[in-house]
This record gives C-alpha cells, structure tokens and sequence, in this order.
C-alpha cells in the first residue's frame, strides 16, 4: 500500500482523545482527557495553541468557525474558533457525550453519547434537535454521509461496521475485514463519501470503499494502541489520528492509494450505488421489512421495529442479537448484487472521476423485480416469547407458566401452575442451557440445542410418575438439534433439525419417529393428536408457506391433515398455534387472526376472531395463551406496544369473544348468521370427541342444539317478516325435523299458506331421509347384536327350561326363543342408536340433527305408518307423499275406531308379511307373541307373564306402538268424529283445511269438554296394549295357516340375521 | 359508625383475583361467584379474595387505579385544586389498605403506591380541616362537600357535630347574656 504513516508525536495526556481538521485542513484540532483543545499547524508543530474547554473533553468537531467539543459534564459546547471563546450549550445528555460530528454543510451536528441516544441538533438553534433511540449500547461514535444518505453507527461489539439509511432507519449494509477481527471503535466518512475510515481496539487502521465493501487499506498503529479519534483531510488525502495514549498520528496519501486500485469500478459502482440502495430501501421498506424482520424471527420483532420506525417508542430492548443477525442475511444480497453489477459495468468505466456528485440519475441495468422470498420463519414454541430475552416466558399454556431467567447470576427455569391442585411450583437450575419447554399435566419436556461440546438433550421431568425416579433424559445423535417439542397424553414429540420427529412415552421409551417434508416451525399436542406445522416451501412477499399435519396417534392411528398447507393472513407468519381445551386445532398468525380447524367442512381453517380489532393502538397485540371452545374463549395476555408481554410485572389474562367475520353484522339478520355459524363452528368437537370415544357432555351437547335451532327459528321469523319465502324455506333446511314442523306452524299462522306447503314437502323429505338412516342402521348392527343376544339367550333360555315346571314340549320353547331372539335382534339396534347416531348423523348432515331418542321417536312417527307396512326395500310410497298433516289425522283416526278397525288396519300390513321371509321383523313379532298367548292360554302363568311382559318392555321401542300413541291428543280424537259434519260443511275442504277448521272449532269448545277429551286420548293408551294381546286372538285363523311350518317359520319370518343366530346356537 | 363498619363495608367492593384451584360456580345470597378456573381471573368481592389470599389459593389483580402513575396524577390534581377531587374509588383509602396489608406481593410497587395513597388522604383530610375551620369560623349554616368519601366523613363526623353541638351551645348561653346587657 503506497499510503504513508508518518511517525506519531505527543499529543494529550493519556486517556481519550479525539481529532479533527479545519475547513482548510490547515490545521488539526485534538482534544484530550486533559480538558484541552490543541490546535496544531501541522504535525510538526510544537506550540500549538490549547484552549481549555472543560474537565475532559471527549470529542471535538470543527466546521465554519465553530468548535463543538462533548466534555465530561455531560454537555456539548461550543467554541468559537480559532478564538476558543464559549459560545453556548449545544445539548445535554444524561452522561457523557462520546462523539461529535459535523454534516457536510455544518448545519447540523450527530452527537453520540453513552446514554444510547444519538442527537441531531442544528448549530445555529440548538432547540431544533432529533433524538434517535433504538440503539442498545452506548454510542461511541456516529458520523454523517456526506451526502447525507447515511447515518453510522459503529456497533462496539462487533468486528463490523453497519450502515443505517438516516431517514428509515433501516440497515443498509455491513462492512468487515476478514483480516480485523478486533472491535471497532471509531469510523470516519472521507469528505468524498466514497470512504470510510475505521479505528479498532488493537490499533488498526481500516479504510472501506463503500460501495464496493472492500478493505481498500490497511495499517497498524505503531505501538498497537487503541486508536480512538480518527479526522480526514477536507482534500481527503490525509487521516490523523489519536490514540488512547494520547499520541497523535497521520496518514498521508490515502486517497491516492486507494484511487487507482478503485477508481475503475468507482464510477460504475457510484452511479448504481443509488440504485442499490432504492433498491433495498424498497425492499425493506415499510411493511416488507417489518415483516422480514418478524419472519426471520418472532423474537426480534418489536425492537426492530422501533428502529425501523424511528418513533419514540419507548419499547427499547436490547437489539444486539437482532442486528448482527439482520446483518448477516443482508450481506448475502449484497454481496450478490455487487457480484451481478460489477462486469456489467467495468467496460463503461473510464476512471476519470473517482468523486462524483452524491445523486446520479439511476441507471438502468437487469434487476430481478419479481416476487422477493420471504425468509422462512423460525421454528418456536407456541406461548414463549423470544429466546434472547434474558427473562422471558417458555411456555404459558393452560397448564401453567414456565419462566425462564437467564443473566449473570442466575441461569434457572421456574415452573408454576395455574393450578395448584397439579403439582407444586418447580425452580431448576438451568445447567444445560434449555430453551425449549413445554408443561402438561403429567410432565415438564426441556430441550436444549446442541454445542460444539454437547449433543442436544431432552428432558422430561415426569412429575406424575409413581416411581421415585421422576426423571429421564435422552441425548440426541450429534448434528441434530431439538426445534420444537410437545407434550401428549402419555407421549412426547420432538422436532430435530435434521427434518425428523422423534415420538416417547412419557415414561421415556423411545416410540416411532418418522421425517418431516420440511423445517418444522411448531409443535402442539393434545390427547392424541400431534400437530406439527413445517415449512413446505419458500414464501413469496412476505408470505410464509407452511405446512399443517395432523396425526392421531392413539389406538386409531391414522394421518388426519397430510401436510395441507395453513391458510396465514398476507405477510405474516404464524404466531401461535395449539389446540382448544376441547382438542380442535387453532392457530394465531402474527395479524392477530385466530383460526380455528372445521372438521365438518373437510378439515378447513375458519377465522373466529381478529385480536387486532379489540387493540387500543397499532402498536398494541395480544397473546394468546389459550383458547377455549366451550365456554367460547380465547384467552390471551394484552400487550402494550410490544407482541408478547414482560415476566414482569406479572402480565394477567384477558378473555376475549368470538367474531366470526361475517359481513354486515351490524343487521339483526348478519348478527344471528354469526351466532348460529358461531355455534355450529365452536360444537363440532362434540362429534369429534364421542366419535373418538371421549365421554361428550351430552347435556352441554343438546343445549346447544337447542340453541341453534332457536336462532334457525329467529332467522326463520325473521324472514317470514321480510316476506323472504325462499329464505325461509333455506332456513328451514338446516333445521332438524321437528324443528321444521314448528316452523310448519308458524308459516301457518301468519297465513303463508305457499311456504307451509313447500315447509311440508320439506318436513317429509327429512322424515324419510331419517327414516332410511335409521334403517340402513338397523341393518348394519344387527349383526352384531344378534351374535350378541345368541349367547345371551342362551343363557336365558336353560334358566327357563328350567323354571317352566310344566314341561312344554321342545318345539314351543324353541318357538318362544326364536321369537325372543327376533324381539331382540329388534330390540338392539334401536338400543343401540343413542350411542352410535351421534357421529353418523354428524357426518352426514350438518346441522346434525338431534341424535336424542326421544326426538326421533316424535319426528318419525307421522310417517312410520305407511313405512311399515312397506318391505324396508322399498321406495317411498304414496303415503310417504302425503303431508305431515295428513298422516297425522290418519294416524289418530285409528285409535278412534279401535276395537273395530284394528283387524283391518293390521291384516293388510300382516298378509303380506307372513309368507315373505323378508318382512319387517316388528310387525312379525307382533303377530307372533299374540299368536302364542292366544294358542298357549293354558300354560304356566310364567310363561305368559314373560310374554306380556315383553312386549311391556318395549313400547317405546316399537315403532307402531309409539306411533299409535303420539298422535292421540284429545283434539284429534275430537276431529275424527267431528270430521264429517265438518265435511259435511265444507265438502269440498281438503285434508289441510279440515284439520284448520277442526282447530277453529275445537278451540271454540269449553274447557271442560276440551278436558275431556284429552281425558279420553289418554285412556285410549292402555287399551291399546291390550288390544294387542286380544287381537292376536283374531289373528288366530291366520295363525293356524302357518302353524304347519312353525318350525319353519323362524328361518322364514324372520330376518335372515336371527336365522343365523338360531344357526349358531 | 367507627372505621371498623367502614371497612367492612369496603370489603363488598369487587376485586379480580387470579385463582390457582378450579371450582364451580358458587350460590351465595350476594349473588353467584366464579366459575373459577385456575389462571383466568375472575371477579370476587375483597372479601373472598382477602380470605382466598390468606390461603394461598389466588393472586390479586390490584384494581386499575392502583397504579403509580394514575395515583400520582390525583395528588397533583388533588394538591392543585382547593375542592376535592373525584376519587377512583369510593373505598380507595380501605381498599388500600387491605389490599395492601394482605397482598402486598401482588401489587407492584406496594411501597410507593402506600405513600401516594397516604399523601392523597392527608391533602384532603387537610382540606377537609381546612373547610371545617371556615366553616365553623364564617358560622355558615351550610357546607356543600363533594366527593368525600365514606372513610373521610366518617373521621370529622363525630367530631364536628359534637363540637358543633357544643359551639351551639355556648352561643345559645352567649346570647342571652348579650341581651341581658341591652
């Protein structure tokens, strides 16, 4: 290097000093821990003239007759120079002042100072200043571009030196030397602001071209102090500079040295260095950067953004981590683009001007401009704030709190929990260095990354193990790092680096393990189930581009979410994700949009809640800790101007509501479209946890339901108001059956006489919709239930061999068991249902309708009239066609003529059954337990007793039973026998009208007639049961007919499956 | 009415508390309380939450007044004007201290808001004297007193009356004599 160091001379005293040039670079001004100002003719000079400005003077700046210096009361002066006189108080810090600069025009001045501001205050009125804060060290140096592009700030940790754009605050690049690896402690701009000149620790002496990052120079102070004020010759050929010894030294010759090695690529790289910087402005500008800050991290997030906005946010958090970080990534793009541009341009380079006006127009050259990849997020625990916090939280579930503390004196965990009831709080001494935590209720999983030294650990603190050793720890294979960890029910996961995730038992025993398509980013469990949310590939303008599985890993273990990717708001990145306390997946991106998994719709994301909408201010966010199905929670942790809350003071949980974001619902109609969806949305995990044999409080379940159909109902009335049919009619097919008929009513009263109609076709359509799901059900079933009841019966039967003391023959018992079995293989399935519709509805229909046998019963029995004289095969009949009105008259006239009409109303539906081997098991039995009291009359009381009790046993089982008895209120029996003097009237009234007619008459009647005839409804119940046991007598012809193929006839008459079980026996 | 009958009134005031055990909704003849579910918190008369503290079964949620820097703009504003200031809380003086004397590890910074709350109570038991001594001084028939608190009358009420009563009375004596002179 043909730049020359001229020997160094005594300057100060020892201790801090500092140099610079005047305008003419005539002279040099020093300043020294002495107080003095010494300005020297040149270096030779040996009476230069002292002006003493204070106790210590720290820096000194000089520009059109004014001399600024910091000195150690914490003040900036100002001096007249060369005079030396006082001029007044600049600015003030809290401390001392470390550095003094002065912009091109020496207007302004940046003074740096230990309190981590940086100032600029206009020289000539010092009220004009503008604090800059976000740094999280003192300042020890800061200097202006010359063409006021860039702000510097020297990082004192750093072997580096970063540069900021002034009016974004944004970092715009980083310089190094390999060959330094020595701190940094003074930059200087050259007058040119092609340069930059750095003084380190160690002495040495480092010269930057800017634009193209290049150590242009290198030299060593002489004895190796540290160099600690540095000054360019205005004609920028020169650097003097001071030590902390306080010797003053010169280089000479530096411009010229690194003109000819730079000066080739100085035009081009000047003229593009615009360019570049828009570029990157562009780039990280606004909601690009801030996003690409929190992607990169979550943890950095709020700091960054404090510099990035350049606020007085008073958020500060040390940044140190962050930047370095930040640095590094964009180093790459530079370092690329430099690469790119430079062979494009060498050609035009002429090498005639090396300093060049600061703006040139931009040139054009070949730029990617398409979509930017956002940098993949990083993996993290859901409910932890950053890493780099010294205390933070690693992890706030509904379990409990663990905290994590991590300065000088102490490296420990504390875990607490919410309830005390789980286990006493915990302190663990952190020797492992653990970053990654999770909490359930039976254990504590930490997880540390591996050192050079050490693999990564996991360990799980079992606390509700019942052996003594409450601990165990593995050690993962080396080169692979624990990302994320989850705790199950008696199972653990863990995410390593190597793209593998890593399945224990609670107790330590190493399960299955399987790999991932990409980085995980997070992990939740609960139950049984495994969430993992991975990386599937890059994002795009801030977009993240994750990937969702979902596995079950109990007894049915199956992949639920094969890697579909997790639907984000624009430009954010996850921020939480977990389960409810109900076991339904949830996820929180960094917009405060809360998504939760629909499982009915084919596993798709709703969004139930924007926690942006209930902040306060822009800066404001919530954290959510947990979320809660039922009551509809979503519990999370407000945070002002920060993403995640300090340990301390201890943050408290706020609760906030549901919102689903259904539009205009500010109207009555848009608000219970989001109530009802609300609800839907927030009890499918009532089908998901009984279909997974979770218990399921049903209670909780059917108050639900109810509340639905209340709002379908509301809805429904509300449209009928707004004279809205075809709505209504939509409405009304969500509605569960019964439901349905209410709405029948109500479209009735209020005289809509075209929607009562279409409600009708719709009620009827329900019906036998149910009706077929209900048989397809008993099909299904029965086999079991028959193998089931064939034991069991077997059973019976011996005990009542036994007990029939009279000795009926081997065929009757035979009879009589075939018959129970068939009641039986009845009998089960409707049993049965309760327990298996829940989910067979669920999955079928949306609005699942109501599982409760007692509401089956009532919404089936209108219709079951004409189905069960029908073979189950069969299409819907005519009867089916007629409306609900209809049939329910023609039920309740039954009962009317009982006595009479029973023989006719039953042979129909029982000639045909008898000889078909496929006919409805119900009606069979019917006909054959009064066959058989009717024909064994004189046997044992016992024996009969059985028999009646029987079919005692059943009636609500039954399906004609029930049928028979719901419709017999006391206005229908009213109607029967009113309804020919209301034909008689009205001769041409159709069934409907009839029935409106009937009401206005019957509703005309005293109460006490009224009385009377519900009375007679309710007697009419116990003879039926009767009439059963009589009209087998009747029947008894019939019977007689068959009674040669008795034997047969089990294997006939019956369903196939008792004929099996028979078999079997 | 003695301080005592104050404060137990005081105790009715509600309070969120952070408990640490989960337990059902709870009937009780003031109305329903919880349900309470470890972590959440919850809205409990002082009264609860006090007994609760003391068992180690919850965390106090000091009310929103109870904080530094509010507490710190009443006495200014307190120490400003010659009239009482509205007070956050018309029980802030028993509140404190119960809160204060129970929960103290609750509340950040315990210490300071002791003081200010203490401040707070001695401007306007200052006031308070101060009105009275004009009052009494200006023999006015009335006083209209706003924003006192229940703890605040109760400490002068005594007082004044019975020394009122006494003035009354030795005014009554005075005058007869005065015109005993005429």
């Amino acid at each position: 290097m043909p730049c020359e160091r001229k020997p160094m001379r005594y300057g100060h005293s020892e201790g801090l000093t500092d140099v610079c040039f005047d305008d003419e670079g005539k002279s040099i001004v020093t300043c020294g821990s002495d107080g003095d100002v010494r300005i020297w003719e040149s270096l030779d000079d040996d009476d230069p003239k002292s002006i003493n400005v204070g106790e210590k003077a720290f820096s000194v700046a000089l520009r059109n007759g004014k001399l600024i210096t910091a000195v150690s009361n914490n003040t900036v002066q100002i001096h007249t120079f060369p005079e030396g006189d006082p001029d007044g108080i600049l600015t003030r810090f809290t401390t001392n002042a470390n550095h003094v600069t002065f912009n091109t025009s020496g207007s302004k001045v940046a003074v740096g100072s230990s309190d981590f501001l940086v100032k600029i205050v206009e020289v000539t009125d010092s009220s004009q200043q503008k604090t800059l804060r976000g740094h999280e060290a003192p300042v020890l140096s800061v200097a202006f571009d010359p063409s006021d592009e860039f702000l510097l700030l020297a990082i004192p940790v750093d072997a580096t030196v970063q540069l900021y754009d002034r009016n974004t605050w944004t970092h715009v690049s980083t310089l190094s030397d390999d060959l330094s690896t020595q701190v940094v402690n003074v930059v200087v701009w050259s007058p040119c602001g092609k340069f930059l000149a750095a003084g380190t620790v160690g002495g040495n002496l480092l010269i930057w071209d800017v634009e193209a990052k290049l150590c242009v120079e290198r030299q060593k102070h002489e004895k190796g102090f540290t160099v600690c004020g540095m000054a360019w010759h205005p004609s920028g050929g020169r650097i003097t500079y001071t030590d902390t010894e306080g010797c003053l030294g010169l280089l000479d010759g530096v411009s010229s040295a690194s003109a000819p090695t730079s000066s080739s690529t100085t035009q081009s790289t000047k003229a593009t260095a615009a360019k570049e910087t828009n570029d990157y402005d562009d780039l990280f500008d606004e909601d690009d950067d801030r996003m690409m800050d929190e992607g990169m991290s979550d943890s950095r997030s709020p700091v960054k953004k404090a510099l990035v906005e350049e606020d007085d946010d008073d958020d500060l958090m040390p940044a140190t981590g962050r930047a370095r970080n930040r640095a590094s990534f964009l180093d790459d793009d530079n370092s690329q683009d430099a690469a790119s541009v430079k062979p494009d341009k060498l050609p035009e380079a002429d090498g005639s001007s090396a300093i060049l006006p600061p703006v040139v127009p931009a040139v054009s050259r070949p730029v990617y401009e398409g979509p930017m990849p956002t940098p993949p997020q990083r993996a993290f625990q859901p409910g932890s704030t950053p890493v780099h916090l010294m205390h933070r939280f690693m992890m706030w579930n509904s379990i409990g709190i663990v905290r994590g503390y991590n300065d000088d004196q102490d490296n420990a965990i504390d875990v607490e929990f919410h309830d005390t009831a789980i286990h006493h709080a915990m302190h663990l001494t952190n020797t492992l260095g653990h970053t990654m935590v999770d909490l359930s209720q039976e254990a504590v999983l930490l997880a540390c990354e591996g050192t050079d030294e050490l693999a990564s650990k996991i360990q799980c603190l079992h606390f509700s193990c019942w052996d003594t050793l409450k601990e165990w720890m593995v050690d993962i294979p080396k080169g692979e790092d624990a990302r994320a960890l989850c705790l199950g029910q008696g199972w653990a996961a863990v995410a390593t680096s190597t793209l593998m995730v890593r399945l224990f038992s609670i107790g330590g025993v190493q399960r299955e393990m399987f790999s991932l398509p990409g980085a995980v980013v997070c992990m939740a469990g609960h139950g049984e189930q495994l969430l993992i949310v991975y990386h599937r590939g890059t994002g795009f303008d801030g977009d993240q581009s994750l990937g969702v599985q979902l596995i079950q890993l109990g007894r049915k273990r199956k992949q639920v979410i094969q890697g579909e990717a997790l639907p984000l708001s624009r430009k954010s990145y996850l921020a939480w994700m977990g389960f409810t306390a109900e076991g339904t997946p949830c996820c929180v991106d960094s917009e405060g949009v809360v998504r939760i998994l629909n499982r009915t719709l084919g596993n798709t994301w709703t969004p139930v809640c924007n926690t942006r909408e209930s902040c306060k201010s822009k800066s404001d966010h919530y954290w959510v800790v947990g979320v809660h199905e039922n009551p509809q929670q979503l519990r999370c942790i407000p945070c002002k101007g920060s993403r995640f809350p300090p340990t301390l003071p201890r943050p408290a949980v706020a609760v906030l509501p549901f919102k689903l974001p259904y539009c205009q619902t500010t109207t009555e109609k848009g608000q219970m479209e989001e109530q009802y969806w609300r609800s839907v949305l927030f009890h499918n995990h009532y089908d998901f946890l009984s279909s997974s044999g979770y218990e399921i409080d049903s209670e909780g379940q059917s108050q639900a339901q109810k509340e639905q159909q209340e709002l379908l109902m509301k809805m429904f009335a509300l449209s009928c108001k707004l004279e809205r049919e075809f709505r209504c009619v939509e409405l009304a097919e969500l509605m569960t059956h019964n439901v349905v008929t209410l709405a029948i009513r109500y479209a009735s009263r209020s005289r809509r006489m075209a929607l009562a109609q279409k409600l009708n076709e719709l009620a009827l359509e329900k019906a036998n919709q149910l009706h077929e799901e209900e048989e397809q059900e008993e099909e299904e079933p029965a086999y079991q239930s028959v193998a089931r009841n064939s034991q069991f019966n077997h059973v019976r039967r011996e005990s009542r061999g036994s007990s029939q003391m009279n000795g009926c023959d081997d065929e009757d018992v035979e009879e009589e068991y075939t018959q129970e079995e068939e009641r039986d293989a009845e009998e089960s399935p409707e049993i049965k249902k309760p327990c298996l519709n829940p989910f067979k509805k669920g999955a079928k229909s949306p609005e699942r309708p109501s599982p409760k046998p007692v509401n089956r019963e009532v919404c089936a029995n209108p219709f079951k009239v004409s189905s069960a004289g029908k073979s189950s095969g069969s299409p819907a009949g005519q009867s089916r066609t007629t409306n609900v009105l209809d049939s329910m008259t023609m039920s309740s006239r039954k009962p009317a003529a009982l006595s009479g009409t029973s023989k006719q109303s039953k042979a129909p539906v029982l000639k045909p059954l008898a000889p078909k081997a496929k006919s409805k098991t119900q009606a069979t039995l019917l006909q054959m337990s009064a066959t058989k009291v009717s024909s064994k009359k004189q046997e044992s009381q016992s024996e009969t007793d059985t028999v009646k009790r029987a079919p005692a046993a059943t009636p609500p089982v039954s399906a004609e039973n029930t049928e028979n008895r719901k419709p017999k209120t006391g206005f229908q029996l009213w109607l029967d026998e009113n309804r020919k003097s209301i034909l008689g009237d009205n001769p041409d009234f159709e069934e409907m009208d009839v029935i409106k007619e009937g009401m206005g008459r019957f509703r005309t009647l005293t109460a006490g007639e009224r009385l009377e005839w519900s009375e007679k409804a309710k007697s009419e119940s116990d003879p039926k049961k009767r009439k059963r046991e009589h009209g087998g007598e009747e029947d008894e012809q019939m019977k007689s007919d068959e009674s040669g193929g008795k034997k047969k006839k089990p294997l006939d008459s019956s369903a196939k499956l008792s004929a099996f079980a028979f078999n079997k026996e | 009415m003695d301080a005592a009958e104050v404060e137990f009134l005081a105790e009715k005031e509600i309070v969120e508390i952070i408990p640490n055990f989960s337990l059902d909704k709870i009937y009780l003849i003031g109305g329903d309380l919880g349900p309470f579910n470890p972590g959440l918190p919850v809205e409990v008369p002082v009264w609860l939450a006090l007994n609760l503290k003391q068992r180690h079964k919850c965390r106090i949620i000091p009310p929103e007044w109870m904080d530094t820097e509010k507490l710190e703009e009443i006495r200014e504003q307190e120490r400003k004007l010659d009239t009482f200031t509205p007070i956050p809380s018309p029980y802030y003086m028993e509140l404190t201290k119960l809160l204060l004397n129970h929960a103290a590890d609750n509340i950040p910074k315990a210490d300071d808001i002791r003081t200010l709350v203490k401040d707070i109570w001695d401007t306007r038991m200052a006031k308070l004297r101060l009105s009275a001594d004009s009052f009494i001084s200006q023999q006015e028939a009335h006083a209209q007193l706003d924003n006192l608190t229940l703890m605040e009358i109760n400490t002068t009420r005594s007082f004044l009356l019975n020394s009122l009563n006494y003035m009354y009375k030795l005014r009554k004596n005075l005058q007869p004599t005065r015109t005993h002179d005429y």
